[in-house]
C-alpha cells in the first residue's frame, strides 16, 4: 500500500509539471518533429535528439527531456505511414510493416492499414509507459545493490546483445562495436589524467563527444551515401481513399494483436540490443503462426500491420527502463538519451530516482500525454505528412547537413568539432558500403568510458583480484548471460541439430 | 568484384596501428590503481584486429554497387572541406545560404532558382529561430 501510495504522489507531482502549458509545447514540439523524422527515410531519433541537444542547453532539463521523449514516440508512430503508403519503411522498425500495410493499400484499405497503426502505437505506448513506471522502481531497488562488477557486466552484456544482433554478420557486428570502443578511447583518461590518442591535437583531449559521433555518422553519412547512389526508393504515395478508420471487424482482428504486440514489444525492448526492429520482427511472426489463416500474411492481413506497429511503439518504453532504472541503454536512442542526462550533469540509474525524481516522473507522465498528443494531432493529420515525402530530396538532405553542422558547432563553438564529424561521416559511409551497422558504433562509444572505469574500480576495490566478476552472483549470472549470446549460433545448431534453419 | 577482404586488410594494418599508439601510452608510476589506462586500449585493439581477420576470411561479397557515383561523393566531401574552412571566416549566414545551393545542385537538384530561394530561407530562419530568438552563438563573419 505505501509503495502505490508513493507511486500516486509521484505521478501527481510529474504530471502537474507535464501539463505545465511550456512543458505541454515542448512535448507538442517534440511529437511533431518525432513524427516528422519518422516519416523522413534516414533521418532517426538518434540523430534527432543529437543535432537538438545543443541546442536546448539553455533550457529547464524537464522541457528538454519532455522534448526527447516525444521525439522517439513520435519516431516510432511515424515510421509506419511511409511504409504503409509507398513500401518505404521511414524506420528500420517499420520494415515489417510494409508487407501486409502496402499489400491494403493496393487493395484500396489504406485507411485502416493507417488507423491500426495510430491506434495500436498509442494503446501500446500508453500500456508500456504503465509497465515501465511499474517495472523501473522495482529495477531500481535491485540495482542499490549493484557495485562496479555488476554495472561492468550489464555493459557488456548491452554491447555483445547490440553487435550480435544488428546487421546479417556477426563479424561486422562486432567490428561496429570495437571502431565505436577504440573511439571512446580517444581523450584524457579519467583515473589517471593521462592523454590517449590525442596525437598533441588540443581538441581531441575531452574526447569524441556522441553528439560529434552521431549528427556525423547518422547525418553526414546519410548524406555522403545518397550523393553516391542518388536512390530514392518507392514512388509518390497516391491519395488515401476513404476515411482513416476501423470497420467493427477490423476493430475485433486489431484489438488481440495489439495487446500481444506491446507485451512482446515491450520485453523485447527492456533487452539490450534487441529493441525496436527485433520486437516488430517478433510480433509478425507471431501473429502469423496464430493466424488461421497465415497464408493471407503478405496479402493485407491487419494483423500484421497492428501487432508490429504496436510492437515498435512498446519497445521504446521498455529500451526507457534500463536507461532510467540503471542508467545502461542498450540501443543507440537510448545511448544519445544517456549522453544527454550527462551533459546536464545528470546520472541516470537509482541515484536518479531519489535525487532528480521529479525530472524521471515529468518524464514518464509526459509520455503519457505525448501518446495522447500522437493520436489527437496526428490521426487527422496523416494527408500533411505524406506531403513531407514531396520535398525535394536533394533540398533535404541539404538542410539536415546545415542543421547537422549548426549543432555541432554550437556544442563548444568549435570548428574543429566539425571537421571531426565530417570525417567520421566519411567513415559511415564506408561502414554502410560494406553493411556495417552504425548503432553499436553508438553504443559503444557512450559505454566504451564507462565500461572501462566500472572494470577499473571494480578491480582496485578487489586488489586487483579478477575472480571478483565471477564471485559475485549478479555478476557472474550476467556474464555468464553473455558466453551463452556469443556461443548462441553453436548452441541453436547442438539444440536444433545440424539442419539448416 | 569488391569483397569484405580488402576491407578487412585495411581494418587489420589499421588496427596494428592503434595497439601501436596504445603501447605508447604511458602509464603513470606510483599510482595505487590497479589498472592503468594502457590495458583497455590493448584489448580493444587485439579485438579489433580479431574482427579484421574474421571479416577477411568471411570475405562476403559486398552488395553489387555499381551505382556509387565516386564523383559526387568527392565532390561533396570537398564542399563539406571548403564549408568548414570558411564558415568562421565568412560567417554563418552567407557560407550556409551558398552551401546549401551548391550541395543541392551536386546532389541532383536542377533548379537554380528554387534552390536559391530555399538556401536563402533555410540559412535565414535557422539564423532568426537560433541567433535571435534563442541566443545560440553562431559564426558571425563578415557580417558580424
Amino acid at each position: 500500500m505505501g509503495l502505490s501510495a508513493q507511486l500516486g504522489d509521484h505521478l501527481s507531482i510529474g504530471f502537474s509539471s507535464a501539463l505545465e502549458p511550456l512543458n505541454l509545447l515542448f512535448g507538442m514540439i517534440g511529437v511533431t518533429v518525432g513524427t516528422a523524422i519518422g516519416v523522413l527515410p534516414g533521418i532517426g531519433p538518434a540523430l534527432a535528439i543529437s543535432m537538438l541537444l545543443p541546442l536546448t542547453f539553455g533550457m529547464d532539463p524537464v522541457g528538454a527531456f519532455i522534448l526527447f521523449g516525444g521525439i522517439y514516440y513520435g519516431a516510432m508512430y511515424g515510421g509506419s505511414t511511409t511504409s504503409i503508403l509507398v513500401k518505404m519503411p521511414g524506420e528500420a522498425s517499420s520494415v515489417v510493416t510494409a508487407l501486409d500495410g502496402f499489400a491494403m493499400t493496393r487493395q484500396g484499405r489504406a485507411g485502416a492499414a493507417l488507423a491500426t497503426a495510430a491506434l495500436g502505437s498509442f494503446v501500446a505506448g500508453t500500456f508500456a509507459t504503465l509497465m515501465l513506471m511499474l517495472l523501473a522502481p522495482v529495477l531500481v531497488e535491485l540495482a542499490l545493490e549493484f557495485g562496479p562488477a555488476e554495472y561492468f557486466a550489464l555493459m557488456v552484456f548491452a554491447l555483445i546483445s547490440l553487435g550480435g544482433l544488428s546487421g546479417g554478420s556477426r563479424a561486422k557486428g562486432a567490428l561496429a562495436t570495437v571502431i565505436g570502443l577504440a573511439l571512446g578511447t580517444v581523450g584524457i583518461d579519467v583515473q589517471t589524467g593521462q592523454p590517449r590518442f590525442t596525437f598533441g591535437v588540443p581538441g581531441l583531449l575531452g574526447g569524441i563527444n556522441v553528439v560529434v559521433a552521431t549528427v556525423g555518422m547518422f547525418a553526414v553519412g546519410e548524406v555522403f551515401w545518397f550523393a553516391a547512389t542518388r536512390q530514392v526508393v518507392g514512388g509518390r504515395p497516391a491519395p488515401i481513399a476513404g476515411g482513416v478508420r476501423l470497420t467493427r471487424e477490423e476493430w475485433r482482428r486489431s484489438v488481440p494483436a495489439w495487446l500481444r504486440g506491446t507485451v512482446i514489444g515491450f520485453f523485447t525492448g527492456v533487452l539490450p540490443g534487441a529493441g525496436a526492429t527485433v520486437a516488430s520482427f517478433l510480433s509478425y511472426a507471431a501473429e502469423r503462426r496464430l493466424a488461421r489463416e497465415p497464408a493471407a500474411f503478405g496479402e493485407g492481413a491487419i494483423e500484421g500491420v497492428a501487432g508490429p506497429e504496436a510492437a515498435n511503439n512498446a519497445s521504446a518504453g521498455g529500451s526507457l527502463v534500463p536507461l532510467l532504472a540503471l542508467g545502461v541503454p542498450g540501443s543507440g536512442t537510448t545511448a544519445v538519451m544517456l549522453a544527454a542526462f550527462q551533459m546536464y550533469g545528470l546520472q541516470p540509474g537509482p541515484l536518479l530516482f531519489s535525487q532528480g525524481s521529479n525530472l524521471v516522473w515529468s518524464l514518464i507522465a509526459s509520455l503519457y500525454v505525448s501518446n495522447v498528443l500522437l493520436l489527437v494531432l496526428n490521426l487527422p493529420l496523416i494527408r500533411v505528412w505524406v506531403r513531407l515525402l514531396h520535398v525535394p530530396r536533394p533540398l533535404l538532405f541539404a538542410a539536415v547537413l546545415t542543421f547537422a553542422t549548426l549543432g555541432v558547432y554550437t556544442l563548444n563553438n568549435n570548428i574543429f568539432d566539425v571537421a571531426v564529424a565530417y570525417g567520421l561521416g566519411l567513415v559511415a559511409f564506408f561502414m554502410r558500403r560494406h553493411n556495417v551497422p552504425l548503432a553499436p558504433t553508438i553504443l559503444a562509444i557512450v559505454l566504451g568510458p564507462l565500461l572501462e572505469q566500472e572494470f577499473r574500480r571494480a578491480m582496485s576495490i578487489s586488489g586487483g583480484d579478477p575472480t571478483v566478476f565471477l564471485t559475485r552472483p549478479v555478476s557472474a549470472v550476467i556474464l555468464g548471460l553473455v558466453v551463452v549470446v556469443v556461443l548462441w549460433p553453436v548452441v541453436r545448431r547442438l539444440m536444433v541439430g545440424p539442419r539448416r534453419l | 568484384m569488391p569483397s569484405d577482404r580488402a576491407l578487412g586488410a585495411v581494418l587489420l594494418l589499421v588496427s596494428i596501428g592503434y595497439m601501436g599508439a596504445a603501447a605508447l601510452i604511458s602509464e603513470p608510476e606510483g599510482q595505487y590503481a590497479v589498472i592503468g589506462p594502457r590495458l583497455f586500449p590493448l584489448v580493444i585493439g587485439a579485438g579489433w584486429f580479431v574482427c579484421s581477420l574474421w571479416i577477411a576470411i568471411e570475405a562476403k561479397e559486398v552488395v553489387p554497387l555499381s551505382v556509387i557515383d565516386w564523383r559526387v561523393v568527392s565532390a561533396s566531401a570537398l564542399a563539406f572541406l571548403v564549408y568548414v574552412a570558411v564558415l568562421e571566416r565568412v560567417g554563418y549566414l552567407v557560407a550556409t545560404t551558398v552551401f546549401v545551393a551548391v550541395e543541392s545542385r551536386l546532389l541532383g537538384s536542377r533548379s537554380w532558382g528554387r534552390d536559391v530561394i530555399v538556401s536563402i530561407g533555410i540559412a535565414v530562419s535557422v539564423y532568426v529561430v537560433f541567433r535571435l530568438l534563442l541566443g545560440v552563438r553562431l559564426p558571425e563573419g563578415i557580417l558580424g
